[in-house]
């Protein structure tokens, strides 16, 4: 072995003049700013293509020019506005309420012993419960006003929310806490100083996904006696066959969740800038 | 014995021959029907083997909604369909995927089907008649549905406007139910099938039936372009059916009397035939049994009122009426 070492030093540092490139770059995919919008449009382009050569029938499958005039029409016709305004308000109530809930409950279990033990019970009980087989149930407790269809948005918000802002507390360095408690700073001030930036970034991941959440879940909620709504305008359509109606409400929706994210992206960059 | 033996053999031979020889005649076909009476036809023609004296070989493809069964005969995944005619149903006909090729149930007075019902509250408080309806809140399934018109007709004939119904869809029965029980709205539009129970349980009030009020074609016979292109196997399939709807009229219909069928030596098997397909006891197969043509004709003059006042509505593309979309060779219009 000894014997042997010098030999091993003098190849290395030989080998340490070959230069070589910097290899430990990590996997970080870099934001292309047009990639994205290239597919999306080349996607499109070949539907339009099938849709217009009548590669298939525009009953299945209308092109994107269908989908692009009705909603046109459904603009003109002061009709989308209507169906806009009556969702964003339902999505707007029932995820501040889920939402709002969903924190304190996530805060909740994440300090408290009691609250955690109650509340993991009750959250892995009830999530799985698939809203739109409770229908029936809201309707006869919340009647068919707005209170059911906020009341199913709500819920599917809440859950999430809770889930993700307690692993969001528990994520946080415990070494932290530890040290602001041994400084003795007051619990108050712990949880807003040292908890809540902590925990900030999964509660942000975490509205990403209840935004959407929501979004899916108005289609859901509008079924309950709604006569305006993007979610009722979609059921109508599907009800009616009327295909290039029903992807009209589709691609609205979309827009709508790429606004939300946008918007979630905003959000980030102010709050977290320390990251 | 080895004469018994070859005999036997040739009996055999001479038995599979025959089968197979059948079997090649029999033209196949997929019926997609609900599991409801107002196809009790279909069942009865599919136990009887009337389909199979005809030269059918069917399979019945049990949906449960009317809207999916126009789909999937527009798709091609059934060859044939029996349901209620629906808004979604004209769009596709406008299109040319469908044609309408025989009638079915109807609603007419004295056959109970969809009836107007009230909530209990409501009822208390003066809505007693369906001719009240007006400016109530009245629940349906979808918009565009059978129940949507047949409230448009009512509509019609006591000269209120239908604007003035708050019309509130619920997307399915059980909401519709849910929400009459819980008195969030003052009425509903329910097929009988769905009423009765609410009605034993006393969860609602019956106001009156649509077949009294307003008498119209519900359910129709429909195909795909590419199944009329074998005319054979469309003849096959309506010489059976009507051959099944004239003894279902006969033997039940005919035997009617407030609304139910009574349960006799003549009846029963037939009933038993419709109990079974529908999942349902006897004893309230006889209070449900839609009105059907003996002849299994079309009332094509009420089809185009019904694709004019959808048209109207905005529920079906404009430009098309009832000619456009039945197959004049199959139909027997009344």
């Amino acid at each position: 072995m000894l014997d042997r070492s010098p030999q091993e030093t003098k190849d290395r540092s030989a080998e340490a003049t070959r230069p070589v490139a910097f290899r430990g770059a990590g996997f970080t995919p870099g934001g292309s700013r047009y990639s994205g919008w290239i597919a999306l449009a080349l996607v499109i382009a070949v539907w339009q293509l099938a849709g217009s050569a009548g590669w298939v029938n525009p009953l299945f499958l209308p092109a994107p020019s269908a989908i692009a005039v009705a909603i046109y029409k459904l603009a003109t016709s002061g009709a989308l506005w209507q169906h806009l305004s009556w969702s964003i308000m339902r999505i707007g109530t029932g995820w501040i309420i889920g939402t709002t809930a969903g924190v304190i409950v996530g805060f909740a279990i994440g300090l408290s012993t009691m609250a955690r033990g109650v509340g993991i019970t009750f959250i892995s009980a009830l999530f799985p419960i698939p809203k739109i087989a409770l229908l029936p149930l809201l309707i006869l407790w919340l009647g068919i006003g707005e209170e059911p269809k906020i009341a199913t948005i709500a819920l599917g918000v809440f859950f999430s929310t809770a889930i993700s802002v307690y692993s969001g507390v528990d994520a946080v360095p415990r070494n932290l806490i530890r040290m602001a408690q041994s400084f003795n700073v007051p619990f108050h001030a712990i949880v807003r100083r040292v908890i809540w930036p902590g925990a900030l970034p999964s509660i942000l991941a975490g509205f990403r996904i209840t935004s959407s959440v929501a979004l899916l879940l108005v289609v859901s909620a509008e079924m309950i006696g709604a006569q305006y709504g993007i979610g009722a305008f979609v059921l109508q359509a599907g009800n009616l066959m009327q295909t290039d109606q029903l992807l009209a409400g589709v691609v609205i929706l979309s827009l709508f969740g790429l606004l939300v994210g946008k918007l979630i992206n905003l959000l980030e960059v102010r709050l977290l800038h320390w990251r | 014995m080895k004469v018994w033996a070859r005999l036997a053999l040739a009996g055999v031979l001479v038995w599979a021959a025959s089968g197979i020889a059948r079997a090649d005649d029999l033209l196949k076909a997929k019926i997609g029907v609900l599991r409801l009476s107002s196809s009790a036809p279909v069942f009865i023609a599919q136990d009887k083997g009337y389909f199979r004296d005809a030269g059918v070989d069917v399979e019945l493809k049990f949906f449960d909604a009317a809207q999916p069964i126009a789909v999937a005969t527009a798709s091609g995944d059934v060859d044939f369909g029996v349901t209620a005619v629906t808004a979604g149903l004209y769009n596709l006909a406008g299109k040319g995927t469908l044609k309408v090729i025989g009638g079915m149930s109807r609603e007419k007075a004295g056959y109970p089907l969809i009836g107007y019902f009230a909530s209990n509250n409501a009822y208390a408080s003066g809505l007693k008649t369906p001719k009240d309806l007006a400016g109530k809140r009245v629940a349906v399934t979808q918009v565009g549905s059978s129940f949507h018109y047949s409230l448009g007709l009512l509509a019609d004939k006591y000269g209120f406007k239908l604007s003035d119904v708050k019309i509130v869809p619920l997307q399915s029965l059980s909401n519709a139910v849910a929400a009459l029980k819980g008195e969030t709205v003052d009425a509903a539009l329910l097929p009988v099938s769905t009423a009765r129970t609410l009605m034993d349980a006393n969860g609602a009030k019956l106001l009156g039936w649509v077949g009294d009020e307003t008498p119209w074609q519900l359910g129709a016979i429909f195909a795909s372009p590419k199944t009329l292109t074998n005319p054979q196997l469309v003849k096959r399939l309506l010489t059976a059916l009507t051959r099944a709807d004239h003894e279902y009229h006969d033997v039940i219909l005919t035997a009617i009397k407030d609304g139910v069928a009574p349960i006799n030596d003549k009846t029963k098997p037939l009933l038993e035939i419709i109990a079974k397909y529908t999942n349902l006891p006897v004893e309230q197969v006889v209070g449900n049994c839609a009105y059907i043509d003996p002849d299994g004709k079309l009332d094509v003059k009420n089809l185009d009122n019904q694709i004019k006042w959808l048209q109207g509505q905005g529920f079906v593309d404009k430009g098309f009426d009832a000619d456009a979309i039945i197959a004049k060779d199959y139909v027997k219009a009344d």
